[in-house]
């Protein structure tokens, strides 16, 4: 970013399993997880450094850096699944929340290594 | 009216494949096999994630003899911690992998690799900084602060053994988080962030975790 840009704004869909979507926005330099947060969703997470499954999300649009997960492979992107604690919004996204067991069983059927609990 | 032998809940009398401790804590509302699983991950972190890497940790800490010896303390309390709930997981019907390879893959928090090894594939070319070693031991101690908590929050209410023991370990890895932001608030900004740090009594005494009679006051 030079001196007078603005930085980068993304608008975020979340899609809860009570069936509600709510949309937040995101700066591109914070993790997706913080953005919802911060709106007042209640998201789950544990790790929170991108190595566990708690805050799994299925991406249904849209793209996002994983640079700072601990652990997160080209199949989990390839699967469409993402880490949010530790992801950055590069686009607009979509995104179905409370996804660790299915992110889970991706990982068992890839034979990745994975924590067991979700 | 004479007395007769009425089974209670769900174990009969003199049954041995079922526990009435796991029994009553299912019956409040407790997802017994999914806390096994929880208890299983945060093992192999503390086992494989921190004790064995924090073990590497401590031998590139030469110079800052201060900040070896509490590493020390929190490499052999993420020790105790393993030992402290290696138990409950078998209380509970569950058991570790047969694998250690399996058992390490599914640690709750990622590994706690020397800086400059790329996570563990070679040695470093150069001694990493300290500054460096304290920031991945801070970070694995805040994994394990919140899988920890996570721990409390499932029992709190319903189980309050496994909520003891998760309880003992957290108060450990809280005092460990405060030491290393102590340590490298220092080293790295120059700044003071006191963390009411005490030397223990013996090298990983583990204060809250270690298992020992109250009553007499261990030894």
């Amino acid at each position: 970013m030079t001196g007078g840009e603005q930085p980068a704004r993304y608008r975020v869909t979340f899609e809860l399993p009570t069936g509600e979507t709510r949309t937040v926005e995101a700066g591109g330099e914070e993790y997706v997880l913080t953005a919802g947060r911060r709106a007042g969703l209640e998201l789950p997470s544990r790790c929170e450094v991108g190595w566990d499954l708690a805050c799994a999300v299925r991406v249904l649009s849209g793209e996002l850096d994983h640079t700072d997960a601990r652990r997160y492979y080209d199949q989990d992107r390839e699967a469409g699944y993402a880490l949010i604690c530790r992801a950055k919004p590069r686009s607009d996204l979509r995104l179905r929340t409370h996804q660790a067991t299915a992110m889970r069983d991706h990982r068992y059927a890839h034979h990745l290594p994975t924590p067991r609990a979700v | 009216m004479s007395e007769t032998s009425q089974p209670t809940g769900a174990v009969a009398p003199g049954d041995v494949n079922r526990r009435v401790g796991v029994e009553v804590i299912r019956e409040r509302g407790v997802d017994v096999e999914a806390l096994i699983e929880k208890l299983i991950d945060n093992a192999a972190a503390e086992f494989a994630s921190t004790y064995y890497y924090y073990s590497i940790l401590r031998m590139y800490l030469a110079g800052h003899e201060d900040y070896k010896e509490i590493c020390e303390d929190a490499r052999l309390e993420d020790r105790q911690h393993y030992e402290l709930i290696l138990p409950r997981i078998y209380e509970l019907g569950g058991s570790l992998p047969y694998s250690l390879h399996e058992f390490a893959d599914r640690a709750g928090c990622p590994a706690a690799y020397l800086p400059g090894t790329d996570n563990g594939a070679h040695p470093p070319a150069e001694p990493p900084p300290a500054a460096e070693i304290l920031t991945v031991l801070l970070e694995s101690e805040r994994c394990a602060i919140r899988s920890w908590q996570a721990i409390c929050d499932i029992c709190a209410g319903k189980d309050p053994r496994t909520y003891d023991l998760a309880a003992r370990i957290l108060n450990e890895e809280i005092e460990h988080e405060a030491w290393f932001i102590e340590l490298l608030a220092m080293e790295r900004d120059g700044q003071v962030r006191p963390s009411g740090h005490f030397r223990r009594g013996a090298p990983g005494e583990a204060p809250y975790s270690r298992n020992r009679p109250f009553a007499h006051g261990g030894s």
